[in-house]
């Protein structure tokens, strides 16, 4: 359909002011052909495929400029890589160590071959297949990273990127100045810090997690952990936590200047720690109270519910 | 430079890369463990018999020793330091594995064993060279004390007085494991020469015969 | 075999008594004299003395490339081993700056600039790519840190070369910087202003200290990307 606007298009020119709209209408057709597509601009290479056989457990490490991320653990002791770039001004190293024999170490890493590059032209997309219990390190300033469906630790750093994991397990840490967070089944130790960007934790099963955002928001749905330290706090942002009726945890939820609001039975200490000098506190257990939950926003609401 | 002179360089450089390991710097980890790295995986392999395990346990003693280096005041030699370090590393690895260990702490009994003899035609004849395939297949096969004495003597060098030490034991009890160690090599040599070697068979010589 | 196990002679018991030390190097005659006299106690001597040499001749051998690399990468993580220092923090150290890492440098410089701005009067909110450190300098009611004067400076210039990088940075990514600043400034004037109102209030404290030491962490970030 786009092909015959196009063709439409170029074939009833007439006139010389005609055919240079024309010309610039096919071309924004072109564009938002190869846009939609979610296609990296042709300019740069075709995909490269690397298969390289690791131990059971390697350290995978990724250093991106930009682009998309996407990282799965896999039940083979082999790397799968998958990457384009988007323009040849930019050129994916790759390196594994030691060099002969099962890598313990693979390391990917874009660099830009021209220092004047910016914009969509430093962009490299990365897919990876890893093993299960592989340690991960992805630093990818912007755009979205993925990891999923790892036992081994985990390490992301982003920018203004988004960054989504899921089914991690081993201790996970995620860092990001503008991105949004979002933490899905977590079941290893959990450190989550952005400073614009919004955290969303969702079914964790760890026993510790700590979450910090500024102007963000902070979004947990799930139950806590018999013994579980958890730490979650807000600046402007509000912080909104859904836990099931029989959650246990012992509550220390304050705040400055912002208000609390909560829906959910918790029954105040007698002997609470006192509140900070202004603003609102709230101190008492749900349940038996095995795990700690720590809730503080500075200006932000917090709110605890009930999980639907 | 005279022999004694290149000892004496050789440590004070070594100091000098302790120094600025202790400082964090990489270069001098680096060289560090380039010097000694062959000694300490040596010993690990040859107290295992694993290329797998010694090359952990070289790792893991190096972690051990790295992570300690500011703690080194140069009280011993820095290579003293670091091969009971080793040493230690895979003790305590055999430890865990639960291998049966010959206590160096035994009383010595050596003197009072007598070395055994079959008196057959082959007992005239020497080991000749000892091939260091054969040898090293011996040394695995002995018990995980006499090994440790045996690799640590014979084959790195160190004197009674420090495997003493490092196993803390008697300088006497390291003496008496080693003639163990080097009795029982010679039985499994002589034991694999008798298997590889059908022809040369043992007579039954009565020791009236001899001489 | 009937003779299997029995020595010879006495003196050949004594020959085995005396073995031991005698490959010790102590002095025991009676050892090399006997063996030239009875063949199989020179055999055993001999076989002894080959296995002696043949340990000591046992070449060394050396561990896979993995094991320094396993040991460099764990040193690395503990922090043992120092990172290469990154062009930002080579200059910050050729100008005689401290010589600790870059964010225990920022962030007490940073703590220093709390107490720089807790005694400042209300400043103007800044626009987009404007300066970071803030408006004019105040001298402060000291708090007691050690060279506040020199921390001080550090963070000025701290902020100056990222201030002076800003224009080479990606776009995208400076929007990102620059959001990130802008909020976390916001709440250390907030915060701020809580202390200076309410010293006792810990929690306007906690987040004060937490905003400095993030925005130590976002500049390092900014200035690390952008190094390579």
């Amino acid at each position: 359909m786009h092909t015959s606007a196009l063709e439409k298009e170029t074939n009833t020119v007439s006139n010389p002011r005609a055919k240079v709209t024309a010309t610039y209408q096919a071309a924004r057709t072109v564009l938002s052909i190869l846009v939609s597509a979610g296609l990296l601009v042709a300019a740069g290479a075709s995909p490269v495929e690397k298969t390289i056989e690791t131990t059971p457990n390697p350290r995978i490490s990724l250093g991106n400029i930009q682009g998309q991320v996407v990282v799965k653990g896999w039940n083979k002791s082999v790397v799968h890589a998958t990457w384009s770039t988007a323009s040849p001004r930019v050129e994916v190293d790759e390196e594994a160590a030691p060099p002969d024999g099962p890598a313990e170490r693979v390391r990917f890493s874009t660099h830009a071959l021209d220092p004047s590059v910016t914009g969509h032209d430093s962009a490299a997309d990365y897919r990876l297949e890893v093993p299960l219990n592989s340690s991960v390190e992805i630093r990818n300033p912007q755009g979205l990273v993925q990891v999923e469906n790892l036992q081994g630790d985990t390490t992301v750093e982003s920018v203004g990127g988004k960054i989504s994991v899921a089914d991690i397990a081993g201790h996970l840490s995620v860092r990001s100045v503008g991105g949004d967070i979002e933490i899905a089944r977590p079941s290893g130790r959990v450190e989550a810090y952005s400073i614009t960007g919004n955290l969303h934790f969702i079914s964790p099963t760890s026993r510790k997690i700590r979450g910090t955002t500024t102007s963000g928001k902070i979004t947990y749905e799930g139950d806590f952990a018999p013994g579980g330290d958890y730490s979650l706090s807000a600046y402007s942002g509000d912080l909104d936590v859904f836990c099931p009726a029989n959650a246990s945890f012992e509550l220390n939820a304050k705040s400055v200047r912002g208000r609390l609001e909560n829906s959910f039975p918790i029954t105040p200490k007698r002997h609470a720690p006192p509140p900070p000098s202004a603003g609102f506190s709230l101190f008492g257990t749900s349940n038996s109270g095995t795990a700690t939950v720590e809730l503080t926003s500075y200006r932000g609401t917090i709110r605890i519910r009930r999980l639907p | 430079m005279s022999p004694q002179n290149k000892v004496a360089a050789k440590a004070v450089s070594e100091t000098q890369l302790v120094r600025r390991a202790q400082k964090g710097d990489e270069e001098a980890f680096a060289s560090l463990f380039e010097a000694h790295k062959r000694r300490v995986y040596s010993l690990c392999l040859r107290m295992t018999g694993n290329t797998a395990e010694a090359e952990d346990l070289t790792q893991e003693a190096f972690l051990q020793l790295f992570r300690k280096i500011s703690t080194f005041r140069g009280e011993s030699a820095f290579s003293t330091w670091l091969h009971r370090l080793a040493v230690n590393v895979v003790l305590m690895h055999l430890r865990k594995k639960g291998l049966q260990q010959i206590s160096l702490d035994e009383p010595e009994t050596s003197q009072e064993e007598p070395v055994k003899r079959d008196y057959g035609d082959d007992d005239r004849r020497l080991l000749g060279s000892v091939d260091r395939i054969g040898l090293e297949k011996a040394i695995a096969e002995l018990p995980q004390g006499y090994r440790t004495v045996f690799v640590l003597h014979d084959v790195e060098g160190y004197e009674h007085n420090e495997i003493a030490e490092i196993m803390n034991c008697s300088v006497g009890n390291s003496k008496s494991q080693l003639h163990k160690a080097r009795l029982k090599l010679r039985e499994w040599l002589r034991e694999d020469r008798r298997r590889t070697q059908p022809q040369s068979l043992a007579t039954s010589a009565s020791p009236q015969d001899e001489r | 075999m009937a003779n299997e196990g029995l020595l010879r002679t006495d003196e050949c018991r004594r020959f085995d008594a005396e073995l031991g030390p005698y490959l010790e190097g102590e002095g025991r005659p009676f050892v090399p004299a006997h063996a030239t006299q009875c063949r199989f106690c020179e055999v055993v001597l001999a076989d002894l003395e080959a296995i002696r040499s043949a340990g000591r001749a046992l070449p060394l051998e050396g561990p896979s490339p993995a094991v320094w690399a396993n040991v460099r990468a764990n040193l690395r993580a503990e922090g043992i081993i120092h990172e290469p220092v990154s062009l930002w923090q080579q200059w910050l150290g050729s100008n005689g700056f401290l010589r600790t890492h870059a964010p225990l440098g920022a962030l007490t410089a940073l703590l220093v600039f709390a107490v720089v701005l807790l005694n400042t009067s209300r400043r103007p909110p800044h626009s987009p790519g404007t300066d970071f450190a803030g408006g004019e300098k105040v001298v402060s009611a000291s708090i007691g840190l050690p060279d506040q004067q020199q921390l001080e400076t550090t963070l000025l210039e701290l902020e100056t070369s990222f201030r002076a990088r800003e224009a080479t940075l990606d776009p995208a990514l400076k929007a990102a910087y620059i959001r990130g600043l802008e909020s976390l400034n916001e709440s250390i004037r907030e915060c701020s202003e809580s202390v200076r109102r309410q010293p006792e209030n810990t929690l306007a404290r906690q987040y004060l200290l937490s905003a400095y030491t993030q925005k130590a962490e976002i500049l390092e970030t900014a200035l690390e990307f952008d190094a390579h």
